[in-house]
Parts: structure tokens; C-alpha cells; sequence
């Protein structure tokens, strides 16, 4: 297979995932309304508390990580698709087509990256309608939603690997409401990282949503671009979570 | 020259839960020819058609497709078939359409040709009026035929089907049947499929191969499969006793085999009942011969299954917990 042959499979993966939402977009906005809730009601409360100073306004604070959590939840849960084509006999069809397999898994994760990112406009219009106090320059929005795709994309071939491993929806579902909210708990998403214990502090720092929501904090809040650490972090995190995905996606149709 | 399509050879797949699924599974499928893999639930027709078609690796034995081996050469060998699995493979929540365009891109079909491709085989499938409607309320006839104009689009060498017409009604089959016997023709491609309707392997195959247990039974073309248990019969009874002579004398250089069963009754063996009634009806009549009756004695796969196993095709044998743990297996992949 040929270069152009390697992008347009991937392009036509995502074209697959964006007909899909036009035809049926209301997974789109039941997903928002926890994130929603997240902000206007947990942020307005903890905002009045003042439980944790030197955050500055505590919507603002927690707006980038509600944002980067609900997307994360849509990435995670995307391999139940892949449970479900697995037993529909989809997968095995699109896998006996002459095409990368590597262009599938990079395909089906940018994908999810995609659908997960819509959870960026939705939460933060909620964010901003509450009082979040956030930067809207349209080159750090555009980054910003670049960022989550990208992040997203990783948790996506996350996702895929446990959908290749497990196979089955119970062990899938399982799995991952084990790990979706110890990620969201054990990252900087509600609180800085300097007030958790150091233990809690050594799982945020090896978990890649931290280093995301210090982007989405550092663009979407204070304007500042020196991204680059955050940004190679996440990339390790990708490459290994869809390398990952690729080594075992062959085997769920076995 | 005749070339073969697939051949197998010796292919055994143990599951890793020790479930023997392919027993030395050994056969050869001539180029455009339609080939049918006929068996019970369990008989390992699903193992084989994955093993062939890429999907999974066999324990042993070696598998070529158009001389190419499916395990060192998959890649070869996906560009040269098309595959329709037994279970639904289409995006449910796409138009009829989208799912085509989708698998046109995924095919590589270049952009200018798609539109033209796509409308081609939804109006040789009888998709057309269909076409923008979610694939989600289709009838099970039209979801197959989207399948089969998905899996046709590239021309494929060698078409394999894995029970094609499960759970359809007889026009639905029939419908899907005639598409893929005049696509086949067209184009001169082989057909290999599994079933478990004999009547469908009788009626559509060149060849059918009878798996039992993940072993070949036997091999060869449905009439020569049923000469096994005698072929069919035509009987005809007779009013009066000294016409038999008469009969067997004059139509002793005739094209049927003719054997007397008792004073007043005659055997004709046929192979195809319906074209040969009339014929031999004719004959008789020519003869100025009074006919009292005729019994007809048509053989099917099914008996011919029956003689050499003791059991039938379409029943599940009664080891339900067997089928339904081979079949976790194979969906597990073991």
C-alpha cells in the first residue's frame, strides 16, 4: 500500500466516524451534561469554599480539566464501538480488506480523538456562561482543540487495546470505569498538583491528563504558549498507547 | 487452463481450549467454479472460510489462494478476494450508499470512477431507491445484497461467503442467488461459500464438499454425490405386465438406465427429475403403452449425508453444549 493509499484509509476512518455523528449527534450532548454539571454546580460551590488557595477563580481553574475529563470519558468508552463491529462481524470484513492495518488503528484513534473533542466547545461555552474567565484568542482556541484531538487520539488507541484484549462488553466496561475515574481524580483536573500527597503526586505526574489540562490552563487561561514539555510528554503517551493498540488489534477478530 | 482458486492442504485448527475444529481438512476448488462447503452447525465451515480469507492462523497445513500461500502472503491475498462473513458487516447507522462509498475509498477506487461503480451494483442489486436510507432498516434480503455489491466492487477474483442466505426467506435467497450467478458469470469468478441448506449447495454448486466434525466427508459434483445413494428415480407403474418387456426392449438405447423392480413396475434413474418426467412420459406414450402411476424418488444431499454419516445436514446434532462452547472458542479466537 502506497503513501496516499495509508492517508486516505485513515481519512476515510474518520470520514465513517463524522457521518455517523451527523446522522445520530445526540450521544454528543447527553455526554456534556455531567462535565456541564461538573463546572456550573461543583465549580460554583468549591468556588464559594475557597478550598484551595492560589488557584485564583475556581471555575476559570477547573474549566480546562472538566473539558479534558469529559473528552477523555468519550476516548476511553470508544473501544465499546469496536466491541460491538467485533460481534457484528464488521471488523472481521475490514480487516480481510486489502488495507494497512497500522492506517486502521491510526484511523479509528484519530477518530475518537475527533469525536471526543466535542465535548471542548460544548463545556466551554457552559464555563464561560458560569463566569470562567478564559483567554478566547482564536489561534489558543484552535490550539487548544488541536491538543485535545491529539490527546485524545491517545486514549483512544488506549481503548482500543483493551477492546482487543478483552473483547467482550462486560470485561470492557469494567475495565474501564475501574480506570476513568482514579485518571481523573489523580491528575491536576480539580486541584494543582502541589497539594496532593506525594504518592497521589507521583501518579499525576506519570498520567497524561495532567500534562494536558497544564496545556489547556497555560493557552485557554493565560495565554502562554511555552508548551513543549507537555507536549513531548503526551506524545510518549501516544506513541505508546497506539503502538500498543496496533500490536493487539490484529488479534480481535481472532 | 484451469487453474485452482483454493486449495487446501491438511489444515488442522485446534482452539487453545482443545477444541479440534479442522481435522485435515484437504481440498481444491477449480477457477469459476462455484464451490459449496456443506456441513452441520460445528462442522468447522466457519473455522475454514476465516483460515482462508486471513483472519486466523491454522494449527497446520498449508492454504494457497490463486498460488498464494494466506499465511506468509495475506496481504496478496485479501487484494484478490471478497468476503462476505456470516454475521452482519455493515456500519448500521450509515445510508446504504455511505457504506459503499466508504468501502470504494477503503478499496482504493479512484475518485472519479466510485459514483459510477457504486450506482452500477445498487442498481444490479436492486438498491437504488434504498440507497439513502440507514442501513439499520433494511430486511435481512437487502442488507445481504448491500454486503455482496460491497464485496463485488472491486471485482474479485475468488468471492467467498460464509452461509450467505442464513435466516432469509426462499425469494430473498433466491434474489441473492440470482445476483451472484449472473455476477459470477460475468466476470468468470469463483464462488466459494459454506452452508448448511443442502438444497442451496444442490442447486448453486459445481462442487460440494461435505464436512463433518472437521473432516471432509467426500467431494465431488451434486449428481455424482447422490448416485452414492442411487441417484433419483423415476417409477413407473404399469397396467398390464407384458408391456414391461416391451418397454425395456424399445427404450433399451435410450440415454436412461432402466430397471426392472417387479412385474408391473420399472425404474428409470435421471438426474434431473423434472426435465426427464416428461421425456420418458413421452416415450412411453409413443409406445401406446397404458401408465397406471408414477412415483417419483428424489435424492438429496441430505441423503447423502445421512449414508455416510447417520445424520442429517440441517440438524444440529444433540450436543448443544459442544456447538455453543466450539463457538465462543472460535469467536475468542482461543
Amino acid at each position: 500500500m502506497n503513501y496516499t493509499g495509508f492517508i486516505s484509509c485513515i481519512l476515510t476512518m474518520v470520514e465513517v466516524e463524522l457521518r455517523r455523528l451527523r446522522h445520530d449527534p445526540i450521544e454528543i450532548f447527553t455526554r456534556a451534561i455531567q462535565p456541564v454539571l461538573w463546572v456550573i454546580v461543583f465549580g460554583s460551590v468549591m468556588a464559594k469554599v475557597r478550598a484551595f488557595p492560589g488557584v485564583g477563580d475556581y471555575v476559570t481553574f477547573i474549566a480546562p480539566g472538566v473539558i479534558m475529563q469529559s473528552a477523555t470519558f468519550i476516548a476511553l468508552a470508544y473501544g465499546i464501538m469496536l466491541v460491538f463491529e467485533r460481534e457484528a462481524g464488521l471488523l472481521k470484513r475490514l480487516l480481510t480488506v486489502p488495507i494497512s492495518r497500522v492506517a486502521i488503528v491510526l484511523g479509528r484513534s484519530l477518530a475518537g480523538g475527533i469525536r471526543a473533542s466535542t465535548q471542548y466547545i460544548i463545556v466551554l461555552i457552559a464555563a464561560i456562561i458560569v463566569g470562567a474567565k478564559i483567554n478566547l484568542n482564536p489561534l489558543g482556541l484552535f490550539i487548544g482543540w488541536l491538543t485535545i484531538i491529539y490527546v485524545a487520539m491517545g486514549f483512544t488507541g488506549l481503548s482500543i487495546l483493551i477492546a482487543s484484549t478483552l473483547k467482550t462488553r462486560e470485561r470492557f466496561m469494567g475495565i474501564i470505569g475501574a480506570i476513568s475515574m482514579p485518571l481523573f481524580f489523580a491528575s491536576n483536573a480539580l486541584y494543582p498538583v502541589d497539594i496532593m500527597p506525594e504518592f497521589i503526586k507521583i501518579i499525576a505526574l506519570g498520567n497524561p491528563l495532567t500534562y494536558t489540562v497544564n496545556i489547556l490552563r497555560k493557552i485557554l487561561i493565560h495565554g502562554d504558549y511555552d508548551i513543549l514539555v507537555d507536549l513531548f510528554a503526551l506524545t510518549v503517551f501516544n506513541a505508546i498507547s497506539i503502538m500498543a493498540a496496533f500490536k493487539c488489534f490484529s488479534k480481535i477478530i481472532e | 487452463m484451469i487453474l485452482e482458486a483454493i486449495i487446501t492442504n491438511n489444515v488442522v485448527k485446534i482452539y487453545s481450549g482443545g477444541v479440534k475444529a479442522l481435522d485435515g481438512v484437504s481440498l481444491t476448488t477449480e477457477e469459476g467454479s462455484s464451490h459449496a462447503l456443506l456441513g452441520p452447525n460445528g462442522a468447522g465451515k466457519t473455522t475454514l472460510i476465516r483460515i482462508i480469507t486471513t483472519q486466523i492462523k491454522p494449527t497446520s497445513g498449508s492454504i494457497k489462494v490463486l498460488g498464494f500461500d494466506v499465511i506468509s502472503q495475506g496481504s496478496r491475498v485479501r487484494e484478490l478476494i471478497g468476503y462476505v462473513p456470516q454475521e452482519m458487516s455493515l456500519w448500521t447507522e450509515l445510508s446504504g450508499f455511505e457504506n459503499m462509498l466508504i468501502y470504494s475509498k477503503l478499496y482504493g477506487i479512484p475518485s472519479a470512477q466510485r459514483k459510477d461503480i457504486i450506482e452500477e451494483l445498487l442498481e444490479f442489486m436492486e438498491l437504488r431507491d434504498t440507497a439513502n436510507r440507514l442501513v439499520k432498516t433494511y430486511s435481512g434480503g437487502m442488507i445481504r445484497r448491500l454486503e455482496i455489491a460491497i464485496a463485488l466492487m472491486r471485482k474479485p477474483r475468488v468471492l467467498i461467503l460464509d452461509e450467505p442466505t442464513i435466516g432469509l426467506d426462499p425469494r430473498a435467497r433466491s434474489l441473492v442467488w440470482s445476483k451472484l450467478l449472473s455476477f459470477k458469470k460475468e466476470h468468470d469468478m469463483t464462488i466459494f461459500f459454506a452452508t448448511h441448506y443442502m438444497d442451496e449447495a444442490e442447486r448453486y454448486a459445481d462442487k460440494v464438499t461435505l464436512l463433518n466434525r472437521g473432516k471432509v466427508i467426500i467431494e465431488d459434483s451434486p449428481v455424482r454425490l447422490k448416485e452414492i445413494v442411487g441417484g433419483n428415480s423415476i417409477t413407473i407403474k404399469l397396467h398390464n405386465s407384458r408391456d414391461r418387456d416391451y418397454i425395456v426392449e424399445s427404450l433399451k438405447n435410450s440415454e436412461f438406465k432402466i430397471t426392472i423392480l417387479d412385474e408391473k413396475s420399472l425404474s428409470f434413474s435421471v438426474n434431473n427429475i423434472s426435465r426427464d418426467l416428461p421425456r420418458i412420459i413421452e416415450a412411453i406414450y409413443k409406445l401406446g403403452v397404458i401408465v397406471e402411476g408414477v412415483e417419483l424418488g428424489e435424492k438429496t444431499l441430505d441423503d447423502v449425508f445421512i449414508a455416510l454419516t447417520g445424520m442429517r445436514v440441517e440438524e444440529t446434532p444433540g450436543r448443544l453444549r459442544e456447538v455453543l462452547s466450539t463457538r465462543r472458542m472460535i469467536r475468542r479466537g482461543g
